[in-house]
């Protein structure tokens, strides 16, 4: 039945909406550079949703487990292989992505007859010195973007706008700082997010309320409290002072402590 | 049909250009073997060969001899080596760095062909990482032993031909036992416990006594020193071990050359840097005022 053209456009047009449909309930991602390397932050349930890949190179998804296991661990491979038989210096989040995944990700989403990996992702890559950091993220069907400094995942583009928007407003110079923007910027995510969801299935052009009042530092941090009940905050660095090759960390409950406000500490323990 | 049909795009080897064949992914149990997170397996998969024969090498003179050592002080392990790497008679290299971190709670100090033994170090390395970044845990301090063990025993044909022994001594902290251990081997891949030293190399008979000595019968026992007596007795032995072996470096004032020396804490490694390890040799080692 696919093997009209214009079945096949209709196939690609519809797993795309299933696609959104099952990450319109997805945990925004945020990645953010501070002076030391690179935050990525997100909630979960249980489950991590960051990851070391390799020595300068870290992962945030958003999605289905299982899918994004499997990309992980294509990613794991093709960087300690490529690691070991060239130099770790070789090993690059742009050639990881560009000639790793992003294609088996778009074919998987081509073959219509296949099941797609249901994921998006965010490969943060720590510089040789401050301000060469960067960010890839990968969508669904394949498509890559580069960017520097800041990076989000989450359900549309349209949140993803409204947290970038959000986020280049911010001035960070410390870790503090970082996890500071990183929790509001996702709590505007996920304050678009559900309030779309609550406005039925046209999520793009949702009711999302004045920008100002989705801003608000204390409407923000209320959101946050509401979300801290039942999932925690999870932080992970790419530090560039941490000794040795290896520069990923996750940021511990007692430091990440020292740098939320109390009210949402709770989240931790 | 296969379980990882559903990926079969993945097995298309036009997708994964950098260097990586996708053999091993063409059965679920494969799969499976492969989610263990061991980077040896996957690399030798892919053609990779550690340890070969080289029987016509026999007769050449190999990069070999050095001493390394390794025992408990108050707070952990000391592990040094002395830098010289010298084949035949000629001394090859003066600042060769035989005590290497393989993570940040592990140390391999090398004896023997170093071109073998930088190689393995360079396997358990990747191992290590692999395993803690696929399987989202260290692996345990059986674990990495384990892994050199095997090592050793996939190099017994170049060990025994003469072109590719290794001696080595592996330190590490054991996370689970709360306490820093030291091991040693043999060419063949047999690995024992060093329960409070261990030594290896051609200097090792000179000081292997004298730490039984000091051990036995000096002030206190080995184990009860504190970090700058313990460095200050892994010099003197060196210093020793240089005076009878002439392929094992010592000191070198004048070129401001000293032994390699790393501490195994709960902390993790340390390196003694240069600076402090010459001030120890001035005050407590050197003999000339």
């Amino acid at each position: 039945m696919y093997e009209e053209p214009y079945r096949w456009v209709e196939a690609v047009g519809n797993r795309r909406q299933y696609l959104d449909d099952q990450l319109k309930e997805g945990t925004p991602v945020v990645g953010v550079a501070y002076e030391r390397g690179i935050l990525l932050m997100t909630m979960s349930k249980g489950t991590s949703k960051l990851y070391e890949i390799y020595d300068r190179i870290a992962l945030g998804g958003m999605g289905h487990p299982a899918d994004l296991e499997k990309l992980r661990f294509n990613l794991l491979e093709m960087a300690h292989v490529e690691g070991f038989n060239r130099s770790a210096s070789d090993v690059t989040g742009s050639r990881l992505v560009k000639y790793g995944i992003a294609p088996v990700i778009k074919q998987a989403f081509e073959e219509v007859f296949k099941a797609p990996f249901i994921v998006k992702i965010v490969l943060a890559e720590l510089g040789q010195r401050a301000g060469r950091d960067g960010f890839l993220t990968i969508n669904y069907d394949g498509t890559f973007e580069e960017k520097s400094q800041c990076a989000v995942l989450a359900a549309t583009p349209v949140v993803e706008q409204k947290m970038m928007g959000y986020l280049r407003q911010q001035s960070i110079v410390s870790l503090k700082d970082a996890v500071d923007v990183a929790i509001r910027t996702w709590a505007v995510g996920d304050r678009v997010q559900r309030s779309a969801l609550e406005d039925g299935e046209d999520h793009d052009e949702a009711k999302t309320g004045p920008d100002q009042q989705m801003t608000d530092v204390e409407t923000l941090y209320a959101h946050l409290r509401r979300c801290v009940v039942e999932k925690a905050i999870e932080c992970a660095l790419l530090d560039r002072q941490v000794q040795g090759p290896s520069k990923y960390r996750a940021l511990e409950a007692d430091e990440l402590r020292t740098m939320l406000p109390t009210d949402l500490s709770p989240s931790l323990t | 049909m296969k379980q990882c049909e559903r990926d079969g795009q993945i097995q298309r080897s036009d997708a994964l250009p950098i260097g990586l064949s996708t053999q091993h992914l063409e059965s679920s149990t494969e799969e499976q073997m492969r989610m263990q997170g061991d980077l040896y397996q996957l690399l030798k998969d892919q053609g990779y060969v550690f340890g070969s024969s080289g029987q016509a090498g026999a007769s050449q003179e190999l990069t070999t001899a050095t001493t390394i050592l390794a025992f408990k002080y108050r707070e952990g392990v000391l592990v040094a080596g002395d830098r010289r790497a010298t084949a035949g008679n000629m001394v090859m290299y003066d600042r060769t760095d035989k005590v290497l971190e393989i993570d940040r709670s592990s140390v391999m100090a090398i004896a023997g062909v170093p071109a073998t033994a930088y190689e393995m170090a360079r396997i358990l390395e990747h191992s290590f990482k692999y395993y803690r970044r696929t399987q989202l845990q260290e692996l345990s301090f059986e674990g990495k032993l384990r892994a050199l063990s095997k090592l050793l025993k996939d190099n017994v044909a170049a060990a025994l031909a003469g072109t590719g022994a290794v001696a080595p001594i592996f330190a590490g902290y054991d996370a689970g036992q709360e306490t820093a251990k030291i091991y040693f081997y043999d060419i063949l891949g047999a690995e024992f416990e060093g329960v409070e030293y261990a030594v290896s190399g051609s200097g090792s008979s000179t000081i292997r006594g004298i730490l039984h000595y000091l051990n036995t019968w000096g002030e206190q026992p080995l184990s009860a020193m504190p970090e700058e007596q313990a460095t200050v007795q892994a010099l003197r032995m060196l210093t020793s071990a240089a005076e009878f072996d002439s392929a094992t470096g010592g000191v070198n004032r004048e070129a401001g050359l000293y032994p390699v020396i790393k501490f195994i804490t709960a902390g993790g490694v340390r390196m003694m840097p240069d600076l402090q390890l010459r001030s120890l040799f001035e005050s407590s080692v050197s003999r000339s005022a």
